[in-house]
């Protein structure tokens, strides 16, 4: 028999995990609900922020969490630059094309650190919050309760932002119906960019708290891409709390394949359940469209 | 000596470079064989078995080599083994998975220590520092990634354990990719064993032991084995202290106190400025047991030495030791001797361990032949003592 400890630590860490990876997929899925782009690089961006954060936390050897503070306006700033240079010029081509170039870009950000950093872990080795709440039986590792906690906030602020404020109003108009928008006087270009810009920067953000405990390697961002592609499906676009349920049902999946099956045979528990979930509703558990 | 290997692949390069250097220049060649000198040919074999196939076809279709030496990755090895079985080449492997010797292939030979000797040394080391400190393992965890090498190697440490009596409570597996130790971690902490024996690669070695840090797990002590993470250089600096007594085996020991081993550490410092590791280690005794053979078979068959045939029964005849060779002083155990299947009978590995010297994290060699000065530390410091 399990030990019912085991079970319960393990769905407590599935339910922190789950809320980071709710955070890292709600970029995804604002750039794909609102611009239809399939943005392959996602996972990707997210390595690429983690050896950012990592870099900046060995110069200034403070906790990767402190680092968002830098990572999150600069990557920010470089969502807005590929959006520019990459995205924009593909917006409305064939889904072949737009797939074929996230694709690539995907593959140049991470032969881009294989060459630049090699293929070695790289990690902070002193970080401030690797230590663990013991209640009972119960151990709650600090850093990941910090990352959920943080994640949680950021979903809600951005819902916040969505439902209440002029420029929410303009993503939800432009998601609605994109040739309409511009003759309700919305900048869809600028909407665009913009939330491109902080689809991104969630990737930083996300990378920063992954990074208090985790590690980075050039291929770090395919098992992010993956899972994001799972909760952004499995929410069928459901905005911000289609995430936040979407990526919490994923964590805890994971925690319950680990715990039951074999943590070799914890994706494959999240895919068949994956599986089930679209035969039964294909728009997704909170599907729109 | 492209793609995300290249860095074992440059250093293997190197350290072939160096000893046909000396056999060339300092031993006067070949002597059975009228000094007959050795030329060495570098073939890139790529990422993935297709490239390491097409590498081994133009290397033995355009070089005509007697001896083929590679490739590392034991994936590659199988696909080059391939082709020089097909073509009759004699093929010295550094790859490490158990499967390469079993195939029926007749032109195979591997010094170094499979996969599943990796495995076994980290268990003997354990085994043998409890016996000494008379503590007693009643129970183990393995852990491995999931892939052919560490199944072996987990497999090789968990017969071992079990050949000594002790309880394997758990051998648990985990993908390549994973991002989250938590519930293995709380999975061992439910177990509460006395020992952990792991499979170390780069990724999951850091996150395992900063996950074992976090968690406030303290067993008797946690024993690396194969693989090439916790105490090489780039875990050490990403993981801190989280490795701290760590140990892991290798397949070659820089601080074995032989004169030849001595002297080729010191060589390949001068000259590369830096320690040889696992990749050049392997290379080195590799490469001394082909200079070794064709010795041999210019002995046994002076006038036709670079048959296959012939040189596969030179090979098959040798028995190096530290007194009648320069290979067997470069190789861990000090004994080198193939068996019908092509491996080492004297295959062991060797034990490094993660130490504070001066302040500072560095590996050492523990175990079998200890640096001079240094100790296993055994149990860990942090250990609580039996509940």
């Amino acid at each position: 028999m399990i030990d019912p400890a085991l079970i319960t630590n393990n769905l407590i860490d599935g339910v922190l995990m789950g809320l980071l990876y709710s955070l890292v997929a709600l970029g995804l899925s604002l750039v794909f609900g609102l611009m239809d782009i399939i943005n392959f690089a996602h996972g990707d961006f997210v390595m690429i922020a983690a050896y950012t954060t990592w870099v900046i936390a060995m110069m200034l050897y403070v906790d990767p969490s402190v680092t968002a503070i830098i990572t999150v306006p600069l990557f920010f700033v470089i969502g807005l630059a590929i959006y520019k240079i990459i995205i924009e010029p593909i917006l409305g081509a064939e889904p072949l094309i737009q797939i074929a170039v996230t694709v690539g870009l995907g593959y140049v950000l991470q032969n881009l650190a294989l060459a630049y950093f090699r293929a070695g872990p790289r990690s902070f080795p002193a970080p401030w919050f690797n230590y663990s709440i013991q209640i009972g039986p119960i151990g709650i590792a600090v850093s990941k309760l910090i990352a959920a906690a943080v994640s949680l906030a950021s979903l809600f602020i951005i819902n916040y932002m969505l439902v209440n404020t002029k420029f929410g109003l303009a993503v939800r108009a432009t998601s609605a119906n994109r040739e309409v928008a511009p003759l309700m006087g919305i900048n869809v270009r600028k909407v665009f960019a913009i939330t491109f810009g902080l689809g991104i920067a969630l990737t930083a953000l996300g990378a920063a708290l992954y990074m208090m405990w985790g590690q980075t390697n050039p291929y770090l961002g395919q098992s992010f891409s993956l899972l994001s592609w799972v909760i952004v499906a499995m929410g069928g676009l459901g905005g911000v709390m289609g995430v936040l349920y979407s990526g919490l049902i994923v964590g805890v999946l994971e925690a319950l394949g680990s715990t039951f099956v074999s943590p070799s045979a914890r994706l494959a528990v999240v895919y068949l359940a994956f599986f089930f979930i679209l035969w039964f509703r294909p728009r997704g558990l909170f599907g729109r469209r | 000596m492209t793609g995300s290997h290249a860095v074992f692949g440059q250093e293997a390069k190197d350290a072939a470079e160096l000893v046909v250097d000396i056999i060339n220049n300092e031993l006067g060649g070949i002597k059975s064989l009228c000094g007959a000198k050795i030329q060495l040919v570098v073939q890139d074999s790529g990422e993935t078995p297709d490239d390491a196939r097409l590498a081994a076809e133009r290397l033995i279709s355009t070089e005509h080599p007697v001896i083929v030496i590679g490739a590392y990755i034991s994936r590659n090895t199988a696909a080059v083994a391939e082709v020089t079985e097909r073509e009759k080449v004699i093929l010295v492997m550094d790859g490490l998975v158990d499967d390469l010797t079993k195939q029926g292939w007749q032109y195979v030979f591997r010094a170094a220590p499979k996969a599943s000797a990796h495995g076994a040394t980290a268990a003997k080391f354990v085994i043998e520092m409890a016996q000494q400190k008379g503590l007693t393992i009643n129970s183990a965890v393995i852990l491995n990634e999931d892939s052919i090498f560490g199944t072996y190697v987990g497999d090789g440490a968990k017969m071992e354990l079990l050949r000594n009596g002790i309880h394997v409570a758990a051998h648990i597996t985990y993908p390549y990719d994973i991002t989250d130790f938590s519930s293995i971690i709380n999975q061992i902490k439910s177990i509460n064993p006395d020992i952990i024996i792991s499979v170390p690669y780069f990724n999951d070695g850091v996150l395992f032991a900063k996950a074992v840090q976090q968690a406030g797990l303290h067993p008797m002590f946690i024993a690396g084995a194969g693989g090439c993470g916790y105490t090489d250089p780039d875990s050490i600096q990403a993981a801190g202290d989280a490795v701290l007594y760590y140990t892991n085996t290798y397949s070659y020991n820089f601080a074995r106190p032989t004169q030849w081993n001595q002297k080729i550490v010191n060589e390949f410092k001068q000259r590369y400025g830096k320690i040889p590791t696992e990749a050049g280690g392997i290379i080195f005794y590799s490469m001394f047991t082909i200079y070794a053979a064709l010795e041999k078979a210019g002995e046994m068959f002076p006038n036709d030495p670079l048959n296959p045939d012939n040189l596969k029964q030179a090979f098959l005849a040798l028995d190096l030791t530290d007194d009648n060779s320069i290979a067997a002083q470069l190789y861990p155990s000090g004994h080198i001797k193939f068996g019908p299947d092509g491996d080492n009978l004297y295959a062991e590995a060797t034990v490094a361990q993660v130490q504070e010297i001066n302040g500072t994290l560095k590996p050492v060699i523990v175990w079998p032949d200890a640096e001079p000065g240094v100790q296993p530390i055994f149990p860990r410091p942090d250990w609580q003592g039996a509940d």
